[in-house]
């Protein structure tokens, strides 16, 4: 049986959204569509953040709600937490605009 | 219900409450607005920081914004107050607030030779203002006359999974069962499903009016020359798993269900009478996307949120629904509708909607909001360009 705390929006997403608590090294079955995949949780992960659900190598795009929500910043194993400290944005991206796209702003 | 009982005004506008409202045109009005307010039981107080030293396109914007409130359907009456000659004009304000049929009052501090004079002058206007407003009664009311505004509030990964499916189908039923408007706006929260939103355009003139919009506001933030992760999404955000401003986006979008859009319109800007769902350009600042919406008249507020808000508006009145069981728990406050057992227990989506629903029914004949009986609110008119 599939854990109902652990939601994928579609088909074609390669994280999970955890519903509970999640511990190290449990061991999860997720509803992927119509079918399940088993993937062993990484580390603890709080309620509400998210789990890879295969192994997603630095570069390769994140998907949830069948769409792109970034981009892979370092290699992700099935399992892992899937958070601002591997994952990058490609909006809004000021740090990455050429200098005459910038307007001077001091720090 | 096709009906709800309401407060009918001369320019065909209904009302779901009888404010009296009082009003700043700049800064140094705030403080008499908020003594006289004080003073007045049930006279609202509006302050903002603007109003005086800005360029025309924020000087509309602040203009359109303050007449809104002062001409919102929830507003019977407005007192104005100016401190002396500014560019958004008091006496201009009060005259367009009186020209909807609403008692108005101009007061400039000025003037009235000082805040004390014009304190008392504020004081006897206000006073007959809510004597006369609290002898109003309701009447039976077209639902097809309200419009519903939209907005997330502190969203993590349960709002696009839960509350915002229950925000849209409430939307969709005042929209396509009783004829009235919904509005949403946060436009740098449609980064990453702007093309999927777009193609929901009832034409291409609209649709490519999305996408620039959106292009615009990626644009401005890549010019401050800094990644956004932190401003969006904010810290709180991340606390509650969302990761990049796409997932947000993503997730954000989900409130506004699957319908037509009619169009997309400027901040405070007010939409046409008839049934449908429109977009305002606005930041995703909540403060102030939920101010422009008040200001285009939205009679309440869904504010669908993940970790829990203080968000509110005091002019319109604000409904807060979870999804999240720990933040249902956690501030109970701030909670009018937990609908968490759509999403951790075995009810399903169309539960959470009716649950909202009912309490929408509630709210716009009379039932105080979480935030109402509080008095919780905030104000806050976005800003396009510097002061001079």
């Amino acid at each position: 049986m599939p854990d109902r705390y652990l939601q994928v929006v579609e088909p074609t997403d390669n994280v999970a959204t955890a519903l509970r608590e999640l511990d190290a090294g449990e061991p999860v079955t997720v509803a992927v569509g119509g079918e399940e995949r088993d993937v062993e949780v990484q580390a603890d992960v709080e309620f509400g953040h998210k789990i890879a659900l295969e192994d997603l190598a630095a570069g390769e795009t994140i998907i949830k709600y069948g769409k792109s929500i970034g981009n892979a910043s370092q290699d992700i194993t099935a399992g892992e937490w899937v958070h601002v400290h591997n994952v990058e944005s490609n909006y809004g991206r000021g740090d990455l605009a050429d200098d005459d796209q910038v307007q001077a702003v001091s720090e | 219900m096709s009906e709800f009982l309401g407060y009918e005004r001369d320019d065909g506008s209904v009302g779901i409450r009888n404010n009296v409202v009082v009003m700043s045109t700049a800064p140094y009005a705030n403080d008499t607005v908020k003594r006289t307010a004080e003073i007045v039981d049930d006279a609202i107080p509006i302050t903002h920081p603007l109003g005086r030293c800005q360029t025309k396109p924020d000087v509309f914007q602040t203009y359109r914004t303050l007449l809104g409130y002062a001409t919102h359907p929830n507003t019977y009456g407005a007192v104005i107050i100016a401190h002396a000659g500014e560019i958004v004009d008091g006496d201009e304000l009060a005259g367009d607030v009186a020209d909807t049929g609403r008692p108005s009052a101009s007061i400039n501090i000025h003037d009235e030779k000082g805040v004390m004079n014009a304190l008392k002058a504020a004081v006897n206007e206000a006073q007959t203002m809510v004597r006369d407003a609290s002898e109003q009664k309701r009447v039976a009311s077209d639902m097809s006359k309200l419009t519903f505004g939209i907005n997330c509030a502190t969203s993590d990964t349960t709002s696009g999974l839960c509350q915002h499916k229950a925000t849209a189908g409430a939307a969709w039923r005042l929209i396509d069962d009783h004829g009235g408007r919904a509005m949403f706006a946060e436009t740098p929260e449609f980064f990453g499903g702007e093309s999927e939103l777009a193609e929901r355009a009832v034409n291409d003139e609209v649709k490519q009016e999305i996408l620039d919009r959106v292009e615009r506001w990626d644009q401005r933030l890549q010019a401050t020359g800094y990644d956004v992760r932190g401003a969006q999404p904010t810290p709180d955000n991340m606390d509650g798993g969302l990761t990049t401003i796409e997932e947000k986006s993503l997730g954000a979008l989900v409130k506004s269900g699957d319908g037509p859009i009619q169009d997309i319109v400027d901040y405070g800007e007010k939409v046409p009478d008839g049934a449908g769902m429109y977009i305002m350009d606005t930041p995703g600042h909540g403060a102030e996307s939920v101010t422009g919406i008040g200001a285009a008249g939205a009679h309440f507020m869904i504010i669908s949120t993940g970790q829990g808000h203080a968000l509110s508006n005091a002019v319109m009145p604000t409904i807060k629904v979870t999804g999240n069981p720990n933040s249902a728990e956690r501030v109970p406050e701030e909670t009018d509708v937990d609908v968490s057992e759509a999403l951790v227990g075995d009810e399903a989506f169309d539960w959470a909607t009716d649950q909202l629903w009912d309490e929408i029914e509630d709210v716009v004949n009379g039932k105080l909001t979480m935030s109402e009986a509080l008095g919780e609110s905030q104000f806050a008119i976005h800003r396009i360009g510097p002061s001079t």
